[in-house]
């Protein structure tokens, strides 16, 4: 299979995840570039976010046109993410990234069974 | 407690984490929904707007640095875009009872493969390099 068509199926399972659930179409686009598509773990990351962002726009448009959530519920959640990344920019290199993924790779299978419960 | 408080909370963390390549969006929907109370749908919405500035202001600092493959991008993004409103229109089209065991296994494959990134990652290895950033 050629490059161009490796690219064109995880963009579309990214893309139809991401819309489907309102997010996550990283968490599938992102380990094809780097096991299917070979790139290299920092090109492939910034190249899924560049891939994820117009999908985000796209879908964030459908969802505001049917759901249309309060502002002071959005708020609250824009404002905390913009102080977050500023923080987590400027604290990088000094995170125990591994724990971290432990940790929170735990809480999502805990997400998992939840909803899988619900 | 202020009302506001505990979402812009589960956000700076999760907007820390998300720097740090640890979680992203579907951490931020799974604390909403499971224990902020949100409606999921709403925090479907918030989600999605929430990684927008998040994602323009990382993309602008990998472009700079030469980070950005862009024939890659040339021929992922448009089909990519195309399903993403495939996928929020067949969202919308359907109840939100009937995606709730779909996005259960799907948490339950991307906290596994978090899990095994973080469990596999020698001692000692710097944090922040290559593949830190899954799951995002």
């Amino acid at each position: 299979m050629t490059d161009k068509r490796k690219n064109q199926i995880a963009g579309g399972l990214g893309g139809l995840l991401s819309g489907l659930f309102g997010g996550g179409g990283g968490m599938a686009l992102l380990p094809l570039l780097v096991k299917w598509r070979q790139l290299d773990g920092r090109k492939a990351f910034a190249t899924c976010v560049a891939i994820i962002l117009p999908m985000c726009c796209v879908s964030a448009a459908v969802y505001l046109w049917r759901v249309r959530p309060a502002w002071g519920l959005v708020w609250p959640y824009l404002a905390g993410g913009a102080v977050g990344g500023v923080i987590g920019g400027l604290s990088f290199e000094k995170v125990p990234v591994r724990i971290l993924k432990i940790i929170f790779g735990l809480f999502l299978l805990y997400g998992g069974v939840r909803y899988l419960l619900w | 407690m202020v009302e506001w408080l505990l979402p812009f909370l589960a956000a700076l963390a999760t907007g820390a984490l998300s720097s740090w390549g640890v979680g992203g969006g579907t951490l931020l929907l799974v604390c909403m929904t499971l224990l902020l109370g949100v409606d999921h749908r709403e925090a479907q919405a918030v989600n999605l707007l929430f990684f927008i500035p998040t994602a323009a202001i990382s993309l602008f600092f990998h472009r700079k640095n030469g980070y950005l493959d862009r024939t890659t991008w040339r021929e992922a993004a448009p089909l990519g875009t195309a399903a993403a409103l495939v996928g929020a229109l067949l969202s919308m089209a359907v109840d939100v009872s009937l995606l709730r065991k779909p996005f259960g296994l799907f948490l339950l494959y991307g906290g596994g493969a978090m899990l095994l990134s973080g469990w596999k990652r020698p001692e000692g290895e710097e944090p922040g390099k290559q593949g830190d950033e899954e799951n995002r």
